[in-house]
């Protein structure tokens, strides 16, 4: 009988937790959903964004004059490396060692699979009587529940 | 001594329940703090193409035999295309591989500062043909089927809407926000008025992952919390764990996106709203996707808030296509395509849908 049944804590806390986040989010959107936000949160980049390049240049300035290499320095040399890497690939790949020109042997099956039956009568249906080919333009929505 | 009634019996059933899912919440615990990334992307593949930020993989078959047309599956620049094969029997490309098809996949790696100048135009007028290219060598087919997930499926409209001669077969987008002043959260922050694309842009270079990611986690602030709190619940289901980890790595795998490439999408797509106009012009061709004639399925989520309903609606009425399709599912923006939602939902209508259109 239900009522020998006691509540169980953790379906108790499964359905708090979804409520919660329902409402913190319903809430947390209508605020952020406004212009006043939108205008507070792009100022607060921009001004990010000020402070970011001026330390930037600053920085720049101060390795410059120690003979240190920047973080840009340090990117562009990565990055030189990474591409002299890829052109290895390629030169590799162009003489039939490089991994993209060597696959695994997988044997390729047959291009010939035909839809099920049911999964063809139900795609004529969608299209018209008799199979016929006719321009189809659907809009469906599911019914069944979460 | 008085007999103990069937609610003390209860009651005291529950506590020990309880009190072992505690004991357990507690181990597991201690072995997830410790526990390596959880392993994605498991079926194997081949990489048939790099080139930078591109990676064009090849999925081995798992059927006697497939379909004719190939499938290609586009992902969205800003995640890892792992999320299509988070694990064995939760993976996408498993199902369709099984259900016959030969299934090709774009993914992107982090573009570097070296990328940062790639356009609407590389990822749509170079990339993507040229994978295609390369599916169409590869399979010796000429005709190839292109499935875009939410930002991949408008590279994959825009490339249909240019390359309207070309080997496409048929064309399914998956959640893609075509209007995109009905996108809710993301139009009201991305205000011309007050946000500064190119200050963000010539600053950075490339637009950094954290903030990519941030855009995402704002849309739903409660939704790491509660997801913390249900792992939590369940910590002692193994299969909950498993998924709720891939889940996880794949947010926070979340990508950086080039800077040309965002000052693009939001001038040209976000604040003009060109491709939904008919007004988009990329790499010198007009991109109207009422030149969109191949046969084409969307599949939009009732409670998508990365790409709501009014962002999603307005696509079947713009096509130029006569064998069109929308299939509204429950579910959300990720939920539609990977987890217990879409393998239920999503990937039967798909398999449906594709399959006669792939002899």
């Amino acid at each position: 009988m239900a009522k020998d049944t006691p509540p169980d804590p953790s379906a108790l806390f499964r359905d708090w937790v979804t409520q919660w986040e329902r409402n913190f989010d319903s809430l947390a959107n209508q605020f952020m959903g406004t212009e006043g936000f939108s205008q507070a949160m792009n100022e607060f980049q921009k001004s990010q964004l000020n402070a970011q390049r001026m330390f930037a240049e600053t920085m720049t300035q101060i390795l410059t004059n120690l003979n240190m290499p920047t973080r840009d320095d340090v990117l562009r040399l990565s990055e030189a490396v990474a591409g002299l890497d890829r052109r290895l690939e390629r030169i590799e790949e162009s003489l039939g060692n490089g991994p993209a020109s060597q696959p695994t042997p997988v044997k390729r099956p047959p291009r010939t699979k035909q839809p099920p039956a049911e999964l063809r009568e139900a795609a004529a249906a969608s299209q018209g009587g008799n199979g016929k080919k006719k321009a189809a333009q659907k809009k469906s929505k599911e019914k069944s529940n979460e | 001594m008085s007999e103990s009634s069937p609610l003390d019996a209860n009651i005291l059933e529950t506590m020990q329940t309880f009190v072992q899912r505690t004991i357990a919440r507690g181990r597991r615990s201690i072995e997830l703090a410790n526990a390596p990334p959880q392993p994605v992307g498991l079926t194997p593949k081949d990489v048939l193409y790099t080139r930078g930020t591109l990676r064009l993989y090849h999925y081995h078959p798992l059927s006697d035999e497939v379909y004719r047309v190939p499938v290609l599956l586009v992902m969205a620049t800003t995640n890892k295309a792992f999320v299509f094969d988070l694990a064995p029997g939760q993976s996408m490309v498993e199902y369709l591989l099984k259900k016959g098809f030969d299934v090709y996949v774009i993914d992107w790696d982090p573009p570097t500062q070296e990328e940062r100048g790639l356009t609407l135009a590389d990822y749509t007028q170079d990339f993507i043909p040229t994978c295609i290219d390369r599916i169409v060598a590869d399979s010796g087919e000429p005709d190839v089927s292109v499935i875009g997930y939410c930002m991949g499926g408008i590279l994959s409209l825009i490339y249909a809407a240019t390359h309207t001669d070309g080997p496409l077969k048929n064309l399914v987008c998956l959640t893609t926000p075509l209007n995109m002043h009905g996108m809710g959260l993301t139009q009201t922050w991305n205000d011309p008025r007050y946000f500064d694309v190119d200050r963000l842009v010539d600053t950075l270079g490339v637009v950094p992952a954290e903030a990519v990611t941030q855009m995402f986690e704002m849309q739903r602030p409660a939704q790491r919390v509660a997801g913390q709190l249900r792992l939590w619940d369940q910590m002692f289901d193994d299969e909950f764990v498993k998924s709720y980890r891939a889940f996880q790595r794949w947010g926070d795998e979340t990508l950086p996106l080039a800077g040309e490439y965002m000052r693009e999408t939001t001038k040209e797509l976000s604040w003009g709203n060109k491709l939904y106009t008919g007004e988009l012009v990329v790499g010198g061709r007009e991109a109207k996707i009422a030149n969109v004639t191949v046969p084409l399925l969307s599949i939009v989520a009732e409670h998508d808030h990365l790409a709501p309903r009014d962002s999603t609606k307005a696509l079947l009425d713009k096509v130029g296509s006569t064998d069109k399709e929308e299939i509204l599912l429950k579910g959300g923006h990720v939920s539609l395509i990977a987890g217990p939602n879409a393998v239920r939902r999503m990937w039967p209508a798909l398999n449906a849908w594709l399959s006669v259109r792939s002899t």
